[in-house]
């Protein structure tokens, strides 16, 4: 018994002095002097990152579980924002033409375009795995990563050039989804729609994590992640468990899409920058891992609203990334490592 | 319990098994034993199902088991312990046995057999919150058995558990499948240890070059003076 506990019990120091925890120390530093100087600082970063967490999770799960680098991801951003807005506009001039006995739909009204939202992205999700993933798995896994890579980068253009061709080339946005004068946090007014992306984005990145940790399913998807051998024989169906991942990744996407349609209304390219800032956050968390990915998307909006901030909107993809090489130069398997080993690496 | 009748098997151009015959009864412990690259993991990952014969029929308790994929082999009653082990290595021991039990819903059956795995292996339970991946190549090779046990299979395929393991851990491995096979689980094992092996098992194959040359109980190949030059070095 003394042998095995003290094993596990690694020195403090060893724990908490490392590279990446010197770097989570410094940024959480900036982040409460940012805080201290503007109060708008960390309410920005929690909102935009709520989001990017959103996004970049189901990105890390898909690479983590199938090894797929899904450059379509962004586009189930634009289908989300594109569901949200076809069910939310009705409802908004329902509540516009007689705002006094509107009194449940303005406060519940946005609701039904977000789930929806969710709902069609995980059946474009499964759609995906099985018209596309699965017959090229069948044929050849030889090339996996660079075959569904093109794979996914056609599947962007197709989807956006398609959008364009059935809805054309416009804007399709909504000033706000919830018509009420804003709160006030730590003395900063914050408009209720950025509080309840902030809200939605936490409570599903919750239950998300609880799923992949303390279910059946969830910790079978883990299991697949870790070792696809393995997990057959233990008499887990690979094809369901790609299917479910696949879907899960795109609803969550699509769901981030439908509510922060405020902030980026639908239009075919929209899914462009949501889809980088993913990979910005999956590859300085370290690819495949999806915890490391949720405090990644925090880090990389934080630093976005930094340089907003204090440099200038034209600097918001630069400081991100200027981080990002300096944090690889430093620890090339990302600053999370990889806990996870997905086949490719092994 | 378990039929072989002329399989073939191989890897794209390259064929292993020519024409593979063997049975495993009910309650037996049997061994597969041959030199590198004579066909033994070959035979095994077919019969998991990781592999799909060219020719020949398998059947498990009558059913044929020809082609069907590998999570579907699992689920009729036949666990696979690998070569690799193919544990999950971010994963505790708690949770790679709770992976092992995806196919049982019943809870209680669950906590029963890893109770029971626990008592097979009482190092697990020390390191129970132990990440895989952090475990000794003696540690792995408790977790990858106790892990093939957790739906509770009839029939364990075990692939060289002695691969890497100092004497003392092999040793280790060897009396926890012989007091498995006590408990009533059917084992076939492949093995290099062949001395070690024959004085365990009841039956035992000799597999050269994808086909079986000898057969017997183990006193038998103990005795047989082909096994003894080639594998005894008597």
């Amino acid at each position: 018994m003394t042998t095995a506990t003290n094993l596990q019990k690694v020195p403090f120091a060893k724990r908490y002095l490392t590279f990446t925890g010197f770097v989570l120390f410094a940024l959480v530093l900036v982040l409460a002097l940012s805080a201290v100087m503007r109060p708008s600082i960390l309410v920005d970063t929690l909102v935009t990152g709520g989001m990017w967490a959103l996004m970049a999770g189901g990105l890390a799960l898909v690479f983590g579980v199938m090894n797929v680098p899904n450059f379509a991801h962004g586009e189930f951003f634009m289908i989300g924002s594109l569901v949200a807005f076809t069910v939310f506009s009705p409802i908004q001039d329902t509540v516009l033409s007689d705002p006094a006995n509107t009194g449940v739909l303005k406060m519940f009204g946005p609701f039904p375009g977000m789930i929806l939202a969710a709902l069609v992205g995980f059946v474009c999700g499964v759609l995906l795995e099985v018209v596309l993933f699965r017959p090229l798995r069948k044929r050849s896994r030889d090339q996996w990563v660079m075959n569904t890579f093109l794979l996914t980068a056609g599947v962007s253009v197709v989807l956006v050039n398609g959008d364009r061709l059935v809805f054309g080339n416009d804007y399709r946005g909504i000033s706000r989804y919830w018509d009420v004068h804003p709160i006030v946090i730590l003395g900063q007014p914050v408009s209720v729609d950025r509080a309840m992306v902030f809200v939605i984005a936490m409570a599903v990145i919750a239950v998300f994590a609880l799923f992949l940790q303390k279910t059946r399913i969830g910790r079978a998807m883990r299991a697949v992640s870790q070792d696809e051998t393995g997990a057959q024989m233990a008499g887990i169906a690979l094809n369901r468990i790609f299917v479910l991942t696949m879907g899960l990744s795109c609803g969550l996407a699509a769901l981030a899409g439908g509510a922060l349609l405020f902030m980026y209304p639908n239009f075919p390219d929209v899914g462009v920058q949501p889809l980088y800032l993913a990979w910005y956050v999956v590859i300085l968390a370290g690819l495949g891992n999806v915890q490391g990915a949720i405090i990644g998307a925090f880090i990389v909006a934080l630093l976005q609203t930094l340089a907003v901030t204090f440099v200038g909107l034209g600097w918001v993809d630069v400081l991100p990334t200027a981080f990002i090489i300096v944090i690889l130069l430093f620890k090339p398997s990302g600053l999370f490592g990889s806990e996870v080993k997905g086949v490719w690496e092994q | 319990m378990l039929q072989l009748t002329g399989v073939e098997a191989g890897y794209d151009l390259l064929q292993v098994l020519w024409g593979v015959d063997l049975h495993v009864e009910e309650g037996e412990f049997v061994a597969l034993l041959g030199p590198n690259g004579a066909g033994k993991t070959t035979t095994l990952r077919t019969i998991a199902g990781f592999v799909p014969p060219l020719k020949g029929s398998i059947t498990f308790r009558g059913q044929p088991v020809n082609g069907v994929q590998p999570h579907k082999v699992s689920t009729l009653g036949i666990g696979y312990v690998s070569e690799n082990l193919n544990l999950f290595p971010a994963m505790s021991i708690y949770e790679n046995l709770l992976v092992g039990a995806y196919t049982i819903r019943d809870k209680a059956r669950i906590k029963a057999t890893i109770d029971l795995v626990f008592e097979l292996f009482p190092r697990l339970l020390e390191r129970r919150d132990q990440l895989a991946g952090t475990l000794s190549g003696g540690e792995r090779k408790m977790l990858a058995i106790g892990r093939g046990l957790m739906p509770s299979p009839s029939l364990l395929l075990v692939d060289e558990p002695s691969l890497g393991l100092a004497p003392m851990a092999t040793l280790t491995a060897f009396e926890a499948l012989k007091a498995l096979n006590k408990r009533g689980v059917t084992i076939l094992l492949v093995e290099q240890n062949v001395n070690t092996t024959l004085h365990l098992v009841d039956r035992a194959y000799v597999l050269e070059q994808g086909k079986i040359v000898l057969e017997g109980t183990g006193a038998e190949l103990l005795g047989n003076t082909h096994v003894q030059e080639a594998y005894l070095g008597i």
